[in-house]
């Protein structure tokens, strides 16, 4: 007869930052009878999923499952919506792609839409538009969610939420007081042994010795538990991934809009996050590239710059301690996949929450599986600079993990082949290598589709595009209308 | 319209080798979706008998044949095909026990924790139901009852079906089909194979009578004897016949012993192997899976013409196999497609999967110029090896999760050593209830599930949510979901009612 697990007593949560946040709301919630105390070293910027003012969207089912509400985000935190991201200057000096979220393409479409491709060249002229709606109506910006259960025709657009990081960390810490997350103001002085190389107790500095069962490491890259073990060790992606310097750019004017953008200059690359709160421009830059040219690229005044050794953790859980976001990797912030990745990191260790006594297969589990989520984030930036246009820029990089064999299919074949634990769907990175200027061979079966079907598939999403576009407001518009009363102090 | 660049005027020419379940299913796969790209041959010989394996298949056939633009009904109709739910497993764990393995789920995931934890902490308070029932597609099955599943987010919405089909109807099915699709057919057999001195690819078959049939691409459908990946380009053979010692079959149609006809396929283990009941439209099949090592072919006739309910409609037939697969399933120009290119015994109903799953990968990574990139063919063993692996280690769980110590055969495979995929993934179900999580190829977390605890394997824990909670509220609430499944079942028509009801549709039935 099998028996539940001993539920842990206390789970000691380090870190006060967006990540630390959402992680000690889920286990308590998920454990309601066991402590979870939250220990108040807030991450430094270097901590990217920290300061992240966008995910993607499969975070959005994340914020549901810890009861924080898409319009609570919009009413109180700065929320916003991404339908696309634009990708500037990566196929080319002038080219530009879009990448956006959904799951469902005919295929019809697909290669309708690659057989164009491979005629001309400037994805703008397109007006296929990948059969994507969103899309089409970032490009009309129109836009308006669908209320909560009531299906309309914009009910299938995926879409990504933003917000001002400040006023979200509030609306956590709220949550958080709400269901008893204690917290603990202070800096770890000392981390106790305990026995099979796990932590017993830690101490904070003027507040005493806390014990737990277990540890969740969101302290960012320092990884204070995590780094304390004796089996701590790093892998290296510095080979793979070339940037060197990260400069974040103070908020400049508000922004409103249904896209985000990551271009590529001479430089390096820089990613502007459109915010109500401001626009948020990241510059990274490889070796070698003076501090004055970088901060005259940023375009904003610089908050930071951060000096990056990127890289993963060996193993994300040691003992008892999970190290969770930039605690497990750091890695150059192109793009939402740094709190994307924490995300489904809590995702996963919800799933296999453990009890009091960790068992050594659950913990290799885990960590099987924690390991090919950063190595799907680590492969989603290599693709970026295995561009041309990246190469000279950042010099020429090895290609990590399946990269080549993915690049290969798509080009030869348009064909994506399936990856476990992928930050986006196959046809999520099939939108990306578009976006970047990689060119999409024709699948076998395309060679004999006939030109029937392809145009039936072109005309329906014409008329479905139509539909909606005439369907949504003006996203700014009703942007205002819903937001009005409550403007967002910042 | 402009066809990009890698327009090509001249096809492929495709050689398939057998006019089997595999080799029909290859040819017109290519032919119907590959028109422009492919040319497509097969050579067969009528003098050659097929074994026709798979007469009980996966859901996943049915996208495969409608992919392939094949009309359901015109389909179940000529090959007498029966609807599937899943397969009730007897005797497997302890003799006396059986489980259905649905093609479904068991009842919800609640706040992120799977229901089997829920289900498990309900047991330690001595208020579970068995697992099945909370399994519309178990529940289903167990009542005879069937009905295509709703296409929406509901209950009735929670199982997948598959078919039970004459195999021996369904390669001529698809034959015809693939004539009047653009395949060519050649009847002979071959004397020899022409291979290029340099590179060592296949050019040509030569025929009995002398024929010629050329090609770029050859698809090795001969069944087990592998005439050209095996015999000619010696491509090794990997043997699982350690872990899966049944390597024979005796096979006995009879006719149906009673009026129902079951919506599931039935394996009940025999004291060498297991035998299975797979009931079609006017017949039911049976026949004994065994391992030559533990008894003889006689013996195991005569256990099986002993065992079945009908009236046998021919002799036993014995059919011999071995467990296991080639290295490489697609070496130079040579690609095999089914019993040619590997085996894995019946009991979970893969052998068309399998065949199913490397033509359609063979049609994404089909050479269209021609020439094969050495890319896509590692490429396609990497998918191949993945997906066998996969079927291999879920089979291996079926013997080796058991208590039976009545014979030589079940004292074998209680106490073999496994792969270490498989022990890993017994261990981590063992010690906290939880199933190794992928969601590429076959068997997930559901199906493990069902065999786990169907063959009273329980872990010593569960997951520590379900306990937080008060137990009583728990059972009452699934018990409303097992009634919502019972009301659910209650409202379907019996499945020789719907066959019926069908029948100018679907069936022949009388």
């Amino acid at each position: 007869m099998s028996s539940p697990r001993e539920p842990c007593r206390r789970i000691v949560v380090v870190g006060d930052g967006q990540v630390g946040l959402v992680a000690a709301i889920a286990l308590r919630q998920a454990m309601p009878a066991s402590q979870v105390v939250l220990i108040g070293q807030q991450p430094n910027p270097a901590s990217f999923a920290d300061y992240a003012q966008t995910s993607l969207p499969s975070s959005n089912m994340l914020h549901d499952r810890i009861g924080l509400e898409e319009s609570e985000i919009v009413l109180k935190a700065g929320g916003s919506y991404r339908l696309v991201t634009r990708y500037q200057g990566w196929g080319g000096l002038n080219h530009e792609g879009l990448l956006s979220y959904e799951e469902t393409l005919d295929p019809a479409l697909r290669t309708a839409f690659a057989r164009e491709w491979g005629g001309t060249r400037q994805l703008g002229q397109s007006d296929l538009r990948q059969g994507s709606l969103a899309q089409v109506l970032a490009d009309a910006g129109r836009f308006a969610p669908s209320p909560p259960g009531s299906p309309t025709l914009l009910s299938d657009v995926v879409y990504a939420l933003r917000w001002n990081t400040q006023a979200y960390r509030n609306l956590l810490i709220e949550r958080a007081k709400t269901l008893n997350v204690q917290y603990v103001q202070g800096t770890i002085s000392a981390v106790e042994p305990g026995h099979d190389a796990s932590i017993a107790a830690i101490v904070v500095n003027g507040q005493g010795r806390i014990e737990a069962d277990l540890f969740i490491d969101c302290s960012g890259p320092v990884a204070t538990l995590l780094a304390s073990h004796g089996d701590f060790a790093m892998v290296d992606w510095s080979d793979t991934l070339p940037t060197r310097t990260v400069y974040i750019g103070k908020p400049t004017s508000p922004v409103i809009a249904l896209e985000d953008r990551i271009s590529l200059g001479e430089e390096g690359w820089l990613t502007q996050v459109a915010g109500r709160d401001g626009l948020h421009t990241i510059l990274g830059t490889g070796e070698g590239v003076a501090r004055d040219e970088a901060l005259a690229a940023l375009g904003a005044p610089a908050a930071a710059a951060v000096q990056l050794t990127q890289g993963r953790v060996a193993e994300p859980w040691l003992g008892n301690v999970i190290a969770i976001g930039d605690a497990s990797a750091r890695f150059e912030p192109i793009g939402p996949y740094n709190l994307d990745l924490a995300h489904r990191q809590i995702e996963l260790l919800l799933e296999m929450l453990p009890g009091r006594q960790i068992e050594p297969l659950e913990r290799a589990e885990y960590n099987r599986r924690s390991v090919m989520m950063m190595e799907a984030a680590h492969e989603s930036l290599a693709r970026h600079f295995v561009t041309p246009q990246a190469s000279s820029v950042f010099g020429s990089r090895p290609v990590p993990g399946r990269v080549a064999e993915e690049l290969d299919q798509f080009e030869r074949r348009g064909r994506i082949p399936f990856r476990e634990e992928s930050p986006l769907s196959p046809q999520g990175r099939f939108a990306l290598l578009l976006a970047l200027g990689f060119k999409p061979g024709l699948p076998p079966t395309a060679q004999s589709a006939d030109g029937g079907s392809e145009e039936r598939a072109r005309q329906e999403f014409a008329q479905r595009a139509q539909a909606a576009v005439e369907f949504a407001p003006p996203y700014a518009q009703w942007l205002a209308s819903v937001t009005r009363q409550t403007p967002v102090s910042v | 319209m402009s066809r990009g660049i890698s327009e090509r005027t001249e096809k492929v020419r495709v050689v398939v080798l057998g006019g089997g379940t595999a080799g029909w299913m290859t040819a017109v796969g290519i032919a119907k979706l590959l028109p422009d790209a492919a040319d497509v041959q097969l050579v067969e010989s009528e003098d050659i008998g097929i074994v026709g394996v798979g007469e009980a298949t996966l859901p996943h056939i049915r996208g495969f044949v409608e992919k392939l633009g094949i009309d359901e009904a015109a389909f179940m109709k000529a090959t007498h095909a029966t609807f599937k739910l899943g397969i009730d497993f007897r005797d497997f764990g302890r003799i006396g026990e059986s489980y259905i393995h649905p093609f479904g789920s068991f009842g919800e995931e609640l706040n992120g924790v799977g229901f089997h934890h829920y289900w498990l902490e309900l047991q330690r308070h001595g208020l579970a139901r068995p697992l099945g029932d909370y399994s519309l597609a178990v529940v289903a099955a167990q009542a005879n009852r069937f009905r295509p599943p709703a296409n929406d987010v509901s209950l009735a919405s929670t199982y997948g079906y598959a078919y039970q089909f004459d195999a021996t109807l369904f390669g001529p099915f698809m034959r015809d089909f693939g004539l009047s699709n653009g395949v060519t057919r050649h009847e002979g057999k071959v004397n020899e194979v022409e291979r290029d001195g340099v590179d060592g690819n296949v050019t040509a078959l030569m025929l009995e009578d002398g024929r010629r049939i050329e090609g770029d691409l050859f698809v090795d459908c001969s069944g087990f004897r592998s005439l050209l990946l095996g015999e000619k380009l010696e491509e090794e053979w990997e043997d699982w016949t350690h872990w899966l010692p049944c390597d024979r079959a005796a096979a006995l149609p009879c006719t149906h012993a009673t009026p129902d006809i079951r919506p599931y396929t039935t394996a009940t283990a025999m004291p060498a192997g297991w035998r299975w009941q797979i009931p079609l439209q006017h017949r039911m099949g049976n026949g004994y899976v065994f391992s030559s090592a533990h008894i003889s072919e006689e013996e195991a006739c005569d256990a099986i013409v002993a065992a079945a309910d009908g009236e046998p409609l021919t002799e036993p037939r014995i059919l011999r196999f071995r467990p296991g697969r080639r290295r490489r399933s697609w070496s130079r120009n040579v690609i095999g497609v089914g019993l040619a290119s590997g085996f894995l015994e019946p009991l979970e109903s893969t052998s068309i999967y399998l065949a199913q799953m490397a033509i359609t990968y063979l049609i994404e990574l089909f050479p269209t110029d021609g020439k094969i990139d050495p890319r896509d063919r590692d490429e396609f063993n990497r998918l191949v090896d993945m997906e066998y692996d996969r079927v291999r280690d879920f089979l291996i769980l079926h013997y080796h999760a058991t208590t039976r110590d009545d014979s030589e055969f079940w004292n074998h495979v209680r106490t073999m050593t496994v792969p270490d995929s498989l022990e890993t993934k017994l261990e981590l179900w063992r010690k906290a209830g939880r199933i190794e999580k992928y969601s590429d190829g076959l068997f997930y977390d559901a199906s493990w599930i069902a065999v786990y605890v169907g063959q009273g394997m329980l872990p010593e824990r569960h997951d520590t949510r379900p306990a937080l909670g008060n137990a009583q509220q728990l059972a009452k609430a699934t018990e409303r979901l097992r009634e919502a499944i019972s009301a659910e079942v209650a409202a379907m028509p019996q499945h020789d009612e719907y066959l019926r009801s069908e029948a100018a549709r679907v069936a022949e039935v009388a």
